[in-house]
This record gives C-alpha cells, structure tokens and sequence, in this order.
C-alpha cells in the first residue's frame, strides 16, 4: 500500500475522529461536572438535529436563525433532563443513573422519530461536496468544517473550566455533599452541565446530519464518542480531541486493511476492541483524573 | 444538675434550637427533641457518643439532611433571630452558616487554591477572593506550601485544614466544626483546635463543635451540650463539665473508677434527665 | 393484616430461618404455584404462549442477571451475549444430533466459560468502567453473530431450531412448552431463594457493598466474582436456549443485540435490584406495557377520530417503553420489588402506624 494512500487514510481518519471528539465533548462535559455518565447523547443528538429541521424545513426559517433557535430551545431541555430526571437520584448507586440516562436515550429517541418520522433528512448546510486538494491528498470540506467547530468548542471549554464557575463544576463532580456544605447549588450546576452538553448535542446533530443525512443512525455515534470519551479519559477535554484523532486513525487505517479479510464492517469491531483495551490498560484514560480510593 | 448561673447568656444568641426532631425516609427518628443555643461569637461543643445524633443535630442546621432523605419533623431553628427551617443549604450558607463535614471531604482533584475558590461566593470580587485565600493561609500556613498539589494527595492533617479554610472562605459567622480530630494525631489536634480558637477569637466567630475528643474539645469550648440517644441529657460551662464526675468516667476516661452499681445507678439517673 | 405476625412464636433457629417465616407468605406462594401449574386450563392458549411463557422465560433471565447486579453488585450490560451463546451453542447441539436435555446442559456451560470473560473485566474495574467494558463486549459479540456465517448463517439469516424434545418425547402443544418454561422459572427461582440464605450469598452480597472490605474479612472477592458471573451466565445460557427452542423457534443476532441486553437490565432495575418477585414484575412491566400502551393509542386514535401515521405508531412503544424506565427511577429508584416490600411492611403491623426506632 502507497504511502501517499496511507496519509489520505490518516489525515482523513483524524478528521473524522475531530467529529467523534466533538460528540464526546457532549459526554466529557456531564461527566467532569456531574460525575454522571451521560449516555443519552446519542437520542440527543439525533433531537438536536430534528429541531433545527424543524425550524429551517418546518417554518422555513433560514439555517443561521434555524441554528441558533435550536441551541436555545435545547439548553432548556437540558436543563430540564436535570430538573425532572437526574435531581431525585443524586447520590443513588451509579447503576440507577446510568440505567436513567439510558432509559433518557431510549425515550428521547422514541418520542423524537414518533414526532418526525424516521426517514432520512439533508440537512442542507450548503457545504459543497467537491473533494478539497491538501497537495495529493483528497479531503472532505465537511469534515474540515466539522473539524474546526470541534476544535473551536475545544478550547472554549478549556477555558471555560478554569473560570470560577468551570471550577465550581468541577467540584460538584468530586462531592456533592462537600459543595452543598459550601453553598454551592448543586443542582444548577449539573442543571447547567447538561445544558451545555445539549449544546454540544446542537453542534454535533447538524454536522454529522451535513454528513449522513438527518436519521436515527446519528444515535448509533454513542458508541464511538463513549470510546473516544473513555480513551481520552471521561473528564478531560484534551483528551477527547487526542483521543478522537487517534480513533479516526486507528478506525481508518485499521479498517482499510482488516475489511478485505473479514469481509467488511470491521469498524465497530475496532472501535468496541479499542474501548475494552482502553479499560482493561488504563481504565482512567490518557488524561483522565485517578480517582483516590481509601480504604 | 444544669446549673445556668454562671453562664455567658449576655446578648441574644446566633443559634437557637428549639426541640428540633430529624425523621430519616420518614421511618426513623435520629434526634428526638434538641435544644441548644450557640451565644453570639461563643464556642459550643457537641459531645457524645457514637451515633448519638451530634452529626444529625448538625446536618439539620446546615439543612444537608436532605441529600440523605432526611427531614426537620418538629421544632425549629432558628439563626440570627430568622427561621431557617426550610431554606436550602446554599442559601443557609449565604446567610453565614457552614459546616465543616466529617471526614474531610476535599474536592479531591481540584488543589488546595481551587478548593478555596470553589467555596468563594459566587458575588465575592476577584480582589477580595485573593486577600481572602491569603487571609487563609496565614492561618494555614503548612496549606500555602502545598496550594498548587492535588488536594486528594495531602496528609489528613492538611485535608483537615484545608476544609476548615475551605468553610472560611464563605464568609460565615456561624462555623460548625463535624469531628475535625478524626484520625489525626494529637499533636495535630491540639494545633487545630488552636488555630480553630484563634479564629474565633480575632474575628468574633461563633462555633459550633461536635467532637468525640471531649478532651480537647472541652479545652477550648466556654459551654457544652450532651446528646445521647438523639436527646440532649446534660448542658453546662466547660469547666463544670469537665468537673462532673459522670462526664469523667463516661467521655474524658478519667474518674475515679466506678463499681457496676453505680453505673447503673449512673444509668438511671439519665433516664431521669432525658 | 393478611400478614399478621402475632401468635408466630419461633422456638428454634431452625424455625426462624425459614424461607418464608410468615405463613401468609407461604400460603400466597403455595396458591401462585398452583396458579402456575393451572394455568394452560384457564388462560387462553394465545394468551398462555404469547405473554405468559416468554414473561416466565424472561424472568428466569432477568433473575440471573440479578444475580450478578443486584446481590454481587457488578454491572452488566453483555448479559444479551451470553444469552446468545446458549441459544446458538444449544441449536447447533440440537441440530447435530444432541438430546435437548444436554444441548441445554452444553448452552449453560458455554455460556458460563464465555460469562467468566467477563468475570475478568470485572477484576479489573468496577462500576461505570465495568458497565463500558461489559457494553463493549457486547459489541465484539454483536459483530461476530453478524460476521461468522459459521455460527449464524449470515448477518441476516436465522437458524431454525430443531423440535423440542424430552426424553425423546417432542414437545410440541402450547401447553407442554409452556411447562417447560414454567418448570425453568421455578427451579431458577427455587436456587435463588435459597442461595440468598447460604454462604454464598452473603458473600456475594459483602462484594458488593466494598469489596476490598470483603477481601479483608476473608472473603475472596475474586473468585465470588467469577462464581457470580459464571452462575448467572449459566442461567442466561439456558434461558437463552429455552427462548429460542420454545417461543423463536429459530436463532437470529438482533434477538441478542446491545438493545437486548439494555431491556434485561432495565428489567432488573425497574423490577428491583436483589428483588425476587421484583424481578417478575419489572419484567412483566418492561415486555408486556409498551404493546398495552400502543393499543390503548389505538384505541384513543379511533376514539378522539386523530389520525396518527403508521411511522408514529410504530415508535411509540420505544417512547413509552424509555419512559416507564425514566418515570419508575424519579419514582421509586429501588423498583417496583421496594414498593412491594412497603406495602408489605404497612400490611404487617397495620392498623398501626410505621414503627418506630
């Protein structure tokens, strides 16, 4: 295999993995300020873009006022999600929340195709299609784009969190009862973290629906960002844009190679494989906090 | 057996309890009726034995019984001449309360500078953040050494502190001290319960401390409640505490050696108080 | 009140660690296995093969998975994989040639082999990273279903599964399988209630509750880990088969995918963790409510004359189906198993109040 083909395959893969990134923000965000996994970002991505249709093909709106109508309308849903769902099992065993935000997922994904109906949908962004030329090798403008936003809310949200509320967030993720104890309210915080993650969730729904059409398949991306969220470490932002380059790679170089002998559809496979590996080497991620256990 | 008389009862209190009762899953009754009152700037410790209702009496004040499904069923408290019974606990806070959780509970992965910030009022300015972290460690002086290490790393001692600090950074008047000898060496001990009395003393802080360490505890209170089975059964200046002959044989290991019989006796003479 | 505990008086320990100390208790079960065993006669054979016999197959399975979530404390979200291994290794035992009674046999030995790799990523990690990992697996299993023809035939083939068979008699009428159904439940419920009050159990249960505490009082945490694992694979291995040789009556991959083995945990967790009956309602709940749901939709489409288009029909169920999860956690987090132990508490020293510590 030519070299020229194995860094169109790389580059390619790590922009791909720029958009895991950018779906296992959504996650890192939850996670580093709630301690709570949010595995509901699938259905939510999926309800983000289903909105923005609405707003632009629905009412006609256009895409730059459909956008932003949608980032607002979900910043209150996430809200919500904490006000009805996650407030009344704060400081339950970690099996009733995540068992919440997968029944959360399974609702929103339910409710959302019941309203709208489950065929596919352009999202109509207008980016063009025509290949981009980096010297020989062939990008996708769509990707390139969705890379860039990644990397934008990348380091917004590297600030964000050391800002004196990024701190207050952390906090609550280390001990809710110590940040009740000091007067932090907890309750908007984790309120305020999901809120952002279904900004994210906004960001995220529009341009994988640029990409593969607005459908249910946008929630099947759980599982990438989760391994992309978990590679990276669940409560690190560098390690979500480390990790999904490193999975986009690993996933297009790995697939290209391993698809011919398998007959196809290795890529799950690698995926899944790269997230049992993660947690079986190094259960913290790359970046990720110990956590201090004492007995 | 209380004898009030020679008590510090000038000026009105900061706290008051007035036979309060905690319900937990609205099953279980941990505190069955506590009164006590903390005077104004005054240290009042909180003695008992072990699951006696020290750190529920506490909880029930800063209102943390309910992120443990619990609740105030009767009575009320009251701070600083309000009502405080159904606040949240952010807003207690706001209103100069805090309590200092047992076990020291750090936010582990933020370091010691970001634990003190994480604590500050969310209207507090950037300047007075700063005097204030400063104020902090020269109280804390062993902290200012380690302020940019993972808090989850530091020694119990420093944790301890560290919580402490964390309490004062909320501007409180009222400071409510759970246990905060846990596990720590004695000299460690003593050099916290100094600084804890040096707070009080130059900034006029009232404090409230529960303490299974009656005898350092009593070293620093001017008063003392006992609480045994969720009812408070004795109440009186540290010195007549530290006196009473019960309270020697029972909480400070000292006393003369008491026989069965007036154990008993002992025994029945508190189901007599209570 | 049908729960009196006066004038129950144990005089030896014996006595007092019964299963079912309360007579009432005994006498309710008494009358539900009766029930159970009656039940071909009284319920109509479409209703007796359609939501009775995979609610009691189900329930088997969900107890197993209980057993290693609820009493152990590991979470589990491949349980769907280990089902599949018994179904798949217990047809192709069955087609070449095997007795059914030991391709089942085989279907809970394989599954348990396979459910003691999990066993190994749950001596690892714990909790949520124990959640992923098992998710994971689930994944690869997945994969290797809709990739190895050798297993399954294919991504979109299925596997019929040879005539059901005891003793060389086939099993054939609605009322035999249910039976054999029946039969399963009862003797996955019988080892559970009892393993509750051995050695085994205890431990399983000081595991969970912190396991290196466990470790210090002797207990080996380990290898409880991988007897919990192992045994409840076992169950899931021929729950599995038993789903597939008496209600599917073939194999195929989307029976045991991740959605599969998301809606046994929910079972669990609705129903109750360390709950047995809760086990059996939360399944019931979880199976039978979203296809009530839709047709009570139905109904109030044609009654409210609203016109709904099929596609919103058909998600409907999935969004109930969320949502009773969503709504039984805000509810009641400790499942429908802690409701009924309430009521049961009320009952037994009514008509007076709580009691008091």
């Amino acid at each position: 295999m030519d070299l020229i083909f194995l860094a169109e395959l790389s580059v390619n893969g790590a922009l791909t993995g720029l958009l895991y990134s950018l779906f296992a923000i959504g996650l890192v965000l939850v996670y580093k300020s709630s301690s709570v996994p949010n595995l509901a970002q699938g259905g939510l991505t999926m309800l983000g873009a289903y909105v923005v249709l609405a707003f632009s093909i629905q009412l006609g709106l256009p895409l730059w006022l459909a956008i932003p109508i949608a980032v607002v309308l979900m910043f209150f849903v996430g809200l919500g999600i904490e006000r009805v769902a996650l407030r009344r099992l704060a400081g339950r065993p970690i099996v009733m929340i995540l068992m919440m935000t997968l029944g959360l997922d399974i609702f929103i994904r339910g409710s959302t195709l019941a309203v709208w109906g489950g065929t596919s949908r352009p999202m109509g962004l207008g980016i063009s299609y025509d290949p981009f030329f980096l010297g020989p090798l062939l990008l996708s403008r769509v990707n390139m784009v969705g890379a860039a936003v990644s990397i934008a809310l990348f380091i917004a949200f590297l600030f964000f969190f050391r800002s004196r509320l990024g701190i207050r967030l952390r906090a609550i993720s280390d001990d809710y009862t110590a940040s009740w104890s000091v007067g932090i309210s907890v309750e908007r915080g984790v309120g305020l973290s999901w809120a952002l993650a279904c900004v994210v969730a906004v960001a995220t729904g529009v341009i994988w629906g640029e990409i593969q059409g607005v459908d249910q398949s946008l929630s099947l991306l759980l599982l990438k960002g989760l391994t992309v969220a978990v590679l990276g470490g669940l409560d690190s932002i560098i390690g979500a844009i480390v990790a999904g380059i490193l999975l986009g790679v690993i996933e297009n170089v790995g697939s290209a190679y391993l698809d011919p002998l398998v007959g196809g559809g290795s890529r799950e496979l690698l995926v899944a494989i790269v997230l049992i590996v993660t947690v079986m080497v190094r259960p913290h991620g790359l970046f990720g906090r110990h956590d201090i256990e004492r007995v | 057996m209380t004898s009030t008389a020679d008590m510090d009862t000038t000026g009105d209190p900061i706290l008051v309890l007035n036979s309060i009762e905690v319900l937990y899953d609205s099953v279980l009754l941990a505190i069955k009726g506590v009164s006590l009152e903390v005077p104004r700037g005054g240290m009042v410790a909180l003695l008992g034995a072990n699951g006696a209702g020290k750190s529920t009496t506490l909880k029930a004040i800063s209102g943390l019984l309910k992120a443990e499904r619990g609740k105030v069923s009767r009575g009320e408290i009251t701070f600083d001449g309000q009502i405080i019974g159904d606040l949240l606990p952010q807003d207690r806070v706001k209103l100069g309360i805090c309590h200092v959780i047992e076990g020291r509970r750090v936010f582990e992965h933020l370091t010691p500078d970001e634990n003190l910030e994480a604590a500050a009022p969310i209207s507090m300015s950037r300047q007075k953040i700063k005097s204030e972290k400063e104020r902090i460690y020269e109280y804390f002086p062993r902290l200012a050494e380690r302020k940019s290490a993972e808090a989850g790393y530091l020694s119990g001692g420093e944790q301890q502190m560290l919580a402490i600090g964390r309490a004062l950074m909320t501007q409180p008047r009222l400071l409510m001290l759970d246990e905060p000898s846990l596990g720590l060496a004695p000299f460690l001990v003593a050099e916290i319960f100094d600084i804890i009395q040096k707070i009080n003393r130059e900034q006029g802080l009232s404090v409230l401390l529960v303490e299974q360490n009656a005898v350092a505890a009593l070293r620093i209170v001017s008063q003392g409640y006992l609480i045994e089975n969720g009812r408070v059964v004795m109440h009186d200046t540290a010195a007549a505490l530290k006196a009473n002959s019960d309270i020697q044989e029972f909480y400070l290991g000292g006393g003369e050696g008491k026989n069965f019989h007036e154990i008993k006796h002992y025994r029945r003479r508190k189901r007599w108080l209570t | 009140m049908f729960y009196r505990q006066a004038g129950i008086r144990h005089r030896s320990y014996v006595s007092e660690n019964k299963l079912f100390p309360i007579p009432a208790d005994r006498n309710i079960l008494w009358f539900l296995l009766a029930l159970g065993v009656l039940a071909p006669f009284l319920i109509d054979s479409l209703y007796l093969n359609s939501y009775i016999l995979p609610w009691l197959i189900w329930s088997a399975a969900a107890l197993g998975l209980n057993l290693v979530t609820g009493w152990a404390g590991q979470l589990h979200l491949g349980y769907a994989a280990v089902m599949a291994v018994g179904a798949y290794s217990a047809v192709h035992a069955a087609r070449f040639g095997v007795p059914w009674e030991f391709a089942l046999l085989i279907a809970g030995f394989s599954s348990a082999l396979i459910g003691s790799v999990f066993a190994f990523a749950a001596m690892r990690v714990k909790g949520l990273y124990l959640a992923l990992t098992t998710l994971a697996m689930q994944f690869v299993m997945d994969w290797v279903l809709s990739h190895v023809p050798a297993i399954t035939g294919g991504s979109h083939a299925s596997l019929q599964a040879p005539t059901f068979k005891l003793l060389g008699q086939p099993i054939t009428s609605d009322a035999g399988l249910y039976y054999v159904a029946f039969g399963w439940c009862v003797l996955v419920t019988i080892f559970i209630l009892n393993m509750r009050r051995t050695g085994l159990g205890r431990a399983l249960v000081a595991v969970r509750e912190k396991d290196y505490a466990a470790a210090i009082l002797g207990v080996n945490s380990f290898y409880y880990k991988i007897i919990a694992f192992a045994t409840s694979s076992f169950i899931g291995g021929i729950s599995g088969a038993i789903l597939v040789a008496t209600f599917f009556f073939l194999a195929s991959p989307e029976q045991f995918s991740v959605t599969v083995s998301i809606q046994v945990l929910a079972m669990v967790i609705v129903g109750g963790l360390a709950s047995i009956i809760g086990s059996y309602f939360g399944v019931a709940l979880i199976l039978l409510m979203p296809g009530i749901a839709n047709s009570l939709f139905t109904l109030l489409a044609d009654f409210s004359g609203l016109q709904f288009s099929p596609e919103t029909l058909a998600h409907i169920p999935n969004a109930v189906y969320g949502a009773l999860i969503v709504i039984f956690l805000m509810v009641e987090p400790l499942g429908l198993g802690k409701i009924y132990s309430n009521i049961r508490d009320y009952l037994l020293v009514w008509p007076f109040d709580q009691i008091k510590k």
